[in-house]
């Protein structure tokens, strides 16, 4: 054995030299992202780029803080587009959970569920959302429900397949015991499969809310009077460059937003989950 | 008793006979939906749509053509993707001073939905053939990178030595062990990139195109043809089912030694 001495101050050394990593990769992205913004700034004012094309980075900043309380060009100020899509996004989320969620788990916990609706679901499984929207404008018009919907095939799809797969994977040895312990087999489905699922089960909301909320951008431009969709597709149609990239870095850190949350909310609900 | 059930001819019958009830019970589904509302077309209105199509294509492309046309968009943009993805993503997750200047900016455009740059992308290529590649090319080079990062970045620090014990340049240790050692993990990214540009190039065939399998479900919207929108709709995702089927071939000839989940 070495001297604890000398051992503690490699392990300081390490420590420090961690640090100094951490730092070096902050400042690194800091000179980075400054870098591109001043370049595409100076692309816009010496006017190497036309400004119909591209818009400055202040003229983006300029126009979310104008799309706070300017109705224009869409007709909606950023919050009533913001609270539409959100709106939308969680309607859709919620209703794919509250289906999806124990389907998953039912049909990989139990082989008859799994034999009668696999088919099914393996029919609708490989059809991209955006395929559905002429279905349901035709049953449900472009409200509210109809858009929500669109939300729903697209998470649903993820939040089966993932709870699936996870309860699929769960530890033969913990069902095993259970077992010796006489439980029933509607008891270990719930003590053991589910928990196990967990995991998975919500790495798979979180792709499914992610690519719920890109898929909503795209519900709202098909058929849409506001949310942030329409908001970029307006922009587009007045030719307002500011306000279409706006709207995308709005859309982005929006989906950022949720998906952060989401992961929180996981690491809360799983707190007992070994890392 | 419970054990005995299951190993019983009966049940054993019984779980082979449920997916035929399954998509019996489908077909029913269906039937009953067409039949109460009168709005959604028949199994049956949609195979005489199909017939028809053969004799009176949409818009004088041929099936084959619209197919094609989808597909045609939906490689380049998977191909440019890839081209561009795959490099990159070695490039940051290979090399940390890359990594650290690159991965920012990265970061800073992943968030928005590859959906979202439409309007941006027909203001700067128009409505054309170049906007629907470079917005499938946006889709689908984010999940390549990802993963292709994620792969060099989840290779066991053994391997690596192992290269440099013997000697390899930095060139050989990337070809012989880093490639390798990702590569499922890159065809994982292109699998979910490939799904990706089909749900883009239908968005984009819907906003704008006069051809493909989106601007034959939104032709067939316009003009109240529903068994055109549901025949495209099936064709779609046979296509679909078929492409992630060759590509799990594909990496399944490609890297032999994953071991595959199941």
């Amino acid at each position: 054995m070495g001297n604890p001495n000398k051992i503690e101050n490699e392990v300081a050394a390490l420590r420090e030299e961690n640090k100094k990593r951490k730092i070096r990769t902050i400042v690194r992205g800091i000179i980075s992202i400054l870098t591109f913004l001043i370049f595409w700034q100076l692309l816009c004012t010496f006017g190497i780029v036309n400004d119909k094309v591209l818009a400055s980075p202040i003229q983006v900043i300029n126009a979310i803080f104008t799309k706070i309380v300017d109705p224009r060009p869409d007709g909606n100020i950023l919050i009533v587009n913001i609270l539409a899509s959100f709106k939308l996004a969680m309607i859709g989320f919620f209703l794919a959970l509250i289906a999806g969620l124990p389907l998953g788990l039912l049909m990989g916990w139990y082989r008859p569920v799994d034999k009668l609706l696999r088919p099914i679901f393996e029919m609708i499984r490989p059809l991209p959302p955006i395929a559905w929207i002429p279905i349901v404008i035709v049953l449900l018009g472009i409200g509210t429900v109809a858009k929500s919907f669109i939300i729903f095939f697209t998470t649903f799809v993820p939040i089966v397949i993932n709870s699936y797969t996870g309860i699929r994977e769960t530890n033969q040895v913990y069902i095993n015991y259970a077992k010796t312990c006489g439980y029933s087999n509607w008891k270990i489905f719930c003590t053991v499969g589910i928990p196990s699922a967990m995991p998975l089960a919500f790495a798979g909301m979180v792709i499914a809310l992610g690519n719920g909320w890109g898929t909503l951008i795209a519900a709202e431009m098909l058929a849409s009077s506001s949310g942030l969709g329409y908001m970029i597709l307006m922009g587009r149609n007045y030719g307002r460059i500011d306000t279409i990239i706006a709207g995308m870095l709005v859309i982005g850190l929006i989906g950022l937003g949720l998906t952060t949350t989401l992961r929180k909310v996981e690491n809360r609900v799983l707190k007992w989950r070994l890392k | 008793m419970n054990a005995m059930m299951k190993n019983s001819r009966v049940y054993k019958i019984l779980l082979n006979i449920l997916p035929v009830i399954s998509i019996l019970l489908f077909a029913s589904l269906w039937q009953l939906a067409s039949k109460n509302g009168g709005i959604i077309p028949t199994p049956l209105d949609v195979y005489r749509r199909a017939g028809r199509l053969l004799v009176k294509p949409v818009n004088n492309i041929s099936l084959t053509g619209h197919i094609w046309a989808s597909m045609k968009r939906v490689l380049l943009g998977l191909l440019a993707g890839c081209v561009v993805g795959i490099p990159f993503g070695l490039l940051i997750g290979w090399n940390q001073k890359c990594c650290d200047y690159l991965k920012p900016l990265f970061e800073l455009v992943r968030p928005i939905p590859a959906l979202a740059w439409i309007p941006l992308m027909t203001l700067w290529f128009g409505i054309g053939e170049t906007s629907k590649t470079a917005l499938i090319f946006t889709g689908t080079v984010m999940p390549v990178v990802i993963n292709t990062y994620t792969g060099v970045r989840l290779i066991p620090q053994i391997n690596i030595d192992v290269a440099s014990v013997f000697g390899a340049t930095e060139f050989q240790t990337i070809k012989e062990v880093v490639i390798p050692c990702s590569l499922s993990a890159i065809m994982a990214g292109v699998k979910t990139a490939m799904g990706t540009a089909w749900i883009i190039v239908l968005a984009a065939e819907m906003i704008s195109a006069n051809s493909g399998l989106g601007f034959m479900i939104i032709r067939g919207s316009d003009v109240a043809d529903l068994p055109l929108v549901i025949f495209a709709m099936i064709i779609i995702g046979v296509i679909g089912a078929v492409l992630s089927w060759i590509l799990t071939f594909a990496e399944r000839k490609l890297c032999p030694w994953k071991v595959e989940i199941n």
